[in-house]
């Protein structure tokens, strides 16, 4: 019998529950969390916003000097991100020409409000 | 003796997503079944026509929650050959990677919630737990559990490195082995031989009458998978079999399940074992060419998925026409019910595996003339619709 040996294996492991908040689920990397856009490197040219398929990207002004492959730019404008709106696809992080914005592995937090954006 | 109507939802406790039945029984015998679908209609095909080819996957991914894959895939294949775009080896053997996986994490779902169907709730806690370690090789190579956005016209999004191979060929004997263990359940418990033999029989003949699909019709006998009789990425070139069953019931739909399970293993183990080199994408053209027409299929973990894809030059489809695997078998669990035991009706429509929401559609009929059609954009606008809304009555 199958079911009893099995349910004999079981009482003598450990349960697959993890305990949180005493144990945590380890984040493999690459995992897809919340966006994270580097105002060093961004130069301001709305690819993100333009692929984006929730449209959650918003370019709003924001004038500022930035390197890009070796030369100086003024940019004019970065992208804003709906925090809640973000579907977390990545395809932002996907054609970023200066590997700007990210999809980080911090857990994504939940939130009701669709246009609360991030800081 | 006269007949009773028993109806179940759309909104009910015991179902996961809405839909109608009108169970008509004579005492505990069904004599017959009526169902409404469509309440939980998205409009997923036109919002697909307003997106570009990059925007509508991770659309396209979300018309269903367990077979995401296979809808991103089976439109990037479509609109791959109407561009006629050849893909590299790598990501052809990484999309059926994650293809494989997917039917993993399906079957074994299902096996759960049949199980759970019947009351063994053990079983099914059990399923589930072992579906975690497939669970978790997904979100490893794609970084997410559900959506994982591998696909992209021209390619995948990312790579499967040599460490990340190495981990998941590691964690399969212990997969293999709890199959091994599925396999022994179903043919010995008692509990489940009870309640799955005999139970919504279907021959062969009424297979093919009403059009069924994927398990359930290789279950009662049909030689039919798309990835050996139509093939697809690299279907054809690796080591598998169609997994097929006699008994024609859901004990027989169990065992195609399990089964498959142990051949997208097998699939998965050579894949990552024969990994080739090279590039995972080529560059795509950004429009695909005017007036072309395909039809994309693919074996889903539910069985058999069409796209019909229509483009007219532009960076955006004319029009995409998915059929959806549960749509084509909701006829059959019509039939199959027919003198079964009301007791029975929660699994013999798990069988099938439903997935209430991607079958959803709109087709405006009109009962008394017979006309159906499509409404205009003008129509939804003016909220005034040329034919009266009618049920869809199977």
């Amino acid at each position: 019998m199958s079911v009893i040996s099995e349910m004999i294996r079981n009482l003598l492991t450990r349960p697959v529950t993890i305990l949180y908040p005493k144990e945590k689920v380890t984040i493999p990397p690459g995992f897809r969390g919340r966006i994270v856009v580097s105002d060093e490197k961004c130069i301001g040219c709305g690819k993100c916003a333009v692929v984006c398929p929730a449209r959650c990207i918003a370019m709003v002004d924001n004038q500022k000097e930035v390197s890009f492959k070796g030369k100086q730019l003024v940019r004019r404008k970065k992208p804003k991100v709906k925090l809640f709106k973000c579907i977390r696809c990545g395809l932002c992080e996907r054609y970023c020409p200066a590997d700007a914005i990210h999809v980080s592995s911090e857990p994504a937090l939940c939130g009701t409000d669709k246009d609360a954006v991030s800081a | 003796m006269a007949h009773v109507v028993i109806p179940v939802g759309p909104q009910h406790p015991a179902l996961k997503e809405p839909v109608n039945f009108r169970v008509v029984a004579d005492g505990e015998k069904i004599v017959r079944l009526e169902i409404d679908l469509s309440y939980n209609h998205r409009g997923i095909e036109k919002a697909a026509e307003s997106r570009d080819f990059i925007r509508v996957l991770p659309l396209l991914e979300r018309v269903c929650g367990i077979c995401s894959h296979s809808h991103a895939t089976c439109f990037a294949k479509g609109i791959e050959e109407l561009m006629q775009l050849e893909i590299p080896q790598r990501a052809q053997y990484i999309r059926t990677i994650v293809a494989e996986l997917e039917r993993m994490h399906s079957h074994l779902l299902w096996l759960g919630v049949a199980a759970h169907e019947i009351g063994f709730n053990t079983l099914f806690m059990w399923t589930w737990r072992d579906r975690e370690t497939v669970q978790d090789i997904l979100e490893e190579i794609s970084g997410n559990r559900v959506n994982y956005n591998m696909n992209e016209i021209g390619g995948v999004r990312c790579d499967i490195s040599p460490e990340q191979a190495g981990s998941i060929l590691k964690r399969l004997p212990l997969l293999e082995e709890r199959i091994g263990e599925y396999v022994k359940m179903a043919k010995s418990q008692r509990t489940m031989l009870m309640r799955f033999c005999g139970v919504g029989k279907l021959s062969r003949a009424e297979i093919l009458r009403y059009g069924a699909v994927g398990p359930t019709a290789r279950a009662s006998g049909v030689d039919y998978d798309a990835r050996r009789d139509d093939p697809y990425l690299i279907y054809n070139t690796i080591p598998w079999n169609v997994v097929t069953d006699e008994d024609g019931d859901v004990f027989g739909r169990t065992k195609v399940r399990i089964g498959e399970l142990r051949e997208s293993l097998g699939m998965v183990r050579y894949c990552l074992e024969n990994l080739p080199g090279g590039p995972i994408r080529v560059q795509a053209p950004k429009t695909a060419p005017s007036g072309g027409e395909i039809l994309s299929r693919y074996e889903a973990p539910r069985g058999e998925l069409v796209h019909f894809i229509r483009t007219n030059g532009t960076d955006k489809v004319e029009r995409l026409d998915i059929r959806t695997p549960t749509l084509a078998n909701w006829t059959s669990v019509a039939a199959a019910l027919v003198d079964q035991n009301l007791a029975d009706i929660p699994v013999i429509v798990a069988a099938i595996d439903p997935c209430l929401s991607c079958t959803s559609r709109l087709v405006v009929a009109d009962r008394k003339s017979g006309k159906t059609g499509n409404i205009s954009w003008n129509e939804l606008r003016n909220g005034v619709c040329r034919i009266r809304p009618g049920s869809n009555r199977i």
